[in-house]
């Protein structure tokens, strides 16, 4: 327990704004894989008695009378939840400047994000609180932010990690994800964590492999795909020189590389394919939000005016703006040219996805263009390949569903910045395999940001 | 241009209402959202059907109808702000 109330000292003194939520630690006397380690959840994971928010004003006092299903399985494996960590409200945006408790700082630099939507989960793990957290993945909310934070953000196959419990933003895209500081504890986090649940009826039946004993990092002869449409869209030479060494240790290694091109057009469509599905699929799912069977409520003179004055005032202005976007998409005038025409053109994306990878081993990009921006950051030109390709090619792994990861790939300015590689459905094992041989390229593993 | 009053319609639909600088945000950010509407179209989708989950093969399947995971009343109506003998309590409907 010695580990855990350490790790509960540092949770209260957590500079980042990055928990909402201290759970006080309670012994765990399963013995397992996560015996004696403390763990934080996303504050959109299900927990017994402990307030679940989603950081959303309108769940400010709701209490599940349930456990998710991860939170039964870590502590069937011996693991102590501490803490629930902040993220954009309900999952929706990816700066996690977006929780009404406020924005969570970058652990490496207080003057920039953390990422989101699971930024409270990274900044958590990378300040050195706690090795595992658990956060959730729609478009890119557990890769960006390991990314921002110099960690591992792993999202696994859809279906491999049961929803259960998971409070729901974009079904169709909605992934468990988690955050560890090294390759062989992602990969122990997934045996934890996967496997068929019936109660959550998209969980897949595919057993479950012991992946952190399988795991190897001889990449020779795997073949991997450099995703040239992200590279010839990003402008920041320091990225571009990381990326580049990366893939010539990776060469030495005996990787066989070689640059994959997709249609610029059809990729250029990633970002407004994933922005409407998300939306559209997120004003049904959140239709239960209305402050009547739970949440907070607001007065009103009927039943109607008590619902519209709660979601009114329950929902930060980003979160009602991008409702309004689903609300047209799905609008009877509107459904076929929009939320359906993003819904045929998913359908061309992965299966030029799945084309490629079934001559490839892994895609590989930098996971961003930059280090995490400042809290007052330049907006981007949301025109621009930078930002529809480079700063949103990730959603692909939530388009077919592919498991996808992040590690550490370099810095700049003191900050570190990941690299991102996308696998065949339920090959995580070669993900990880993958991903090992990219920490022992670069070094960069087990980092904690220096927090003063 | 989206008109304002058509915005408020779609948050009315959703049952929110926005302020007037929401709504004056929105219609700007449509003008960008538009024109990414406009990158779908250049895309030819005819004969692709509409993909609405990454996998087909199926998971899902009825089940038995055998009652499992029951919560208590008590449980049920815990989190609601208002109850009243085992019912969530909401203004009188029909007045």
């Amino acid at each position: 327990m010695e580990k855990i109330y350490k790790a509960f000292e540092k949770a209260k003194n957590d500079k980042c704004n990055a928990i909402v939520t201290l759970v006080e630690p309670k012994e765990n006397l399963n013995k397992g894989k996560l015996s004696g380690e403390p763990i934080i959840l996303k504050d959109n994971i299900s927990t017994k008695g402990i307030r679940t928010t989603a950081s959303s004003k309108i769940l400010d006092n709701y209490y599940p009378i349930f456990d998710a299903t991860v939170v039964e399985k870590i502590k069937a494996e011996g693991g102590v939840i501490i803490g629930k960590a902040s993220m954009d409200e309900l999952a929706m945006g990816g700066t996690n400047l977006a929780a009404y408790t406020g924005p969570v700082l970058n652990p490496w630099d207080y003057k920039r994000m953390s990422g989101g939507s699971s930024g409270g989960s990274a900044a958590a793990v990378a300040s050195g609180i706690v090795s595992f957290a658990i956060g959730s993945d729609t478009g890119d909310s557990v890769r960006k932010p390991a990314s921002f934070c110099g960690i591992v953000g792993v999202k696994p196959t859809y279906g491999r990690i049961s929803r259960y419990g998971v409070v729901a933003y974009a079904s169709s895209l909605d992934h468990v994800g988690y955050f560890t500081r090294n390759v062989k504890d992602a990969s122990l986090m997934l045996e934890v964590l996967a496997g068929r649940d019936d109660k959550d009826m998209t969980s897949s039946f595919k057993e479950v492999k012991e992946y952190s004993k399988l795991l190897n990092s001889d990449v020779k002869g795997k073949k991997i795909a450099v995703f040239k449409n992200v590279i010839d869209s990003l402008d920041n030479e320091n990225t571009l020189n990381l990326f580049n060494d990366l893939l010539n240790k990776l060469k030495e290694k005996g990787a066989i590389i070689e640059e994959v091109s997709f249609d610029n057009d059809l990729m250029r469509t990633l970002f407004p394919v994933y922005f409407i599905i998300a939306n559209c699929e997120a004003t049904s799912n959140h239709s239960n939000l209305d402050g009547l069977r739970f949440g907070v409520s607001e007065d009103g003179d009927d039943t109607r005016e008590v619902v519209i004055n709660s979601r009114t005032k329950g929902f930060g202005s980003l979160i009602r703006k991008r409702f309004v976007i689903g609300s047209f998409g799905l609008h009877e005038e509107n459904q076929e040219k929009v939320f359906k025409k993003a819904q045929r053109i998913r359908r061309l994306i992965v299966e030029e996805v799945k084309k490629c990878l079934e001559e490839y081993d892994c895609l590989i990009a930098p996971a961003s263009n930059d280090i995490a921006p400042l809290l007052e950051g330049n907006k981007i030109d949301e025109l621009s390949d930078k930002y529809l390709i480079a700063e949103n090619h990730m959603v692909i792994g939530n388009f077919t569903g592919y498991p996808s990861m992040t590690v550490p790939m370099g810095f700049e300015k003191g900050c570190p910045i990941g690299v991102n590689i996308t696998c065949k459905a339920f090959d995580e094992e070669n993900m990880f395999n993958i991903g090992l041989a990219i920490e022992e390229s670069t070094g960069l593993k087990d980092l904690v940001a220096k927090v003063d | 241009m989206i008109e304002k009053e058509y915005i408020k319609e779609l948050a009315h639909e959703l049952m929110f209402d926005l302020s007037e600088e929401e709504v004056v945000e929105i219609q700007k950010e449509y003008e960008t959202f538009s024109k990414q509407l406009e990158l779908l179209e250049k895309i030819d989708t005819k004969d692709v059907k509409p993909m609405p989950y990454p996998f087909e093969n199926e998971t899902n399947y009825l089940r038995e109808d055998v009652v499992t995971h029951v919560i208590t009343q008590e449980d049920a109506l815990r989190n609601a702000s208002y109850s009243k003998e085992g019912h969530f309590v909401v203004h009188k409907v029909v007045k």
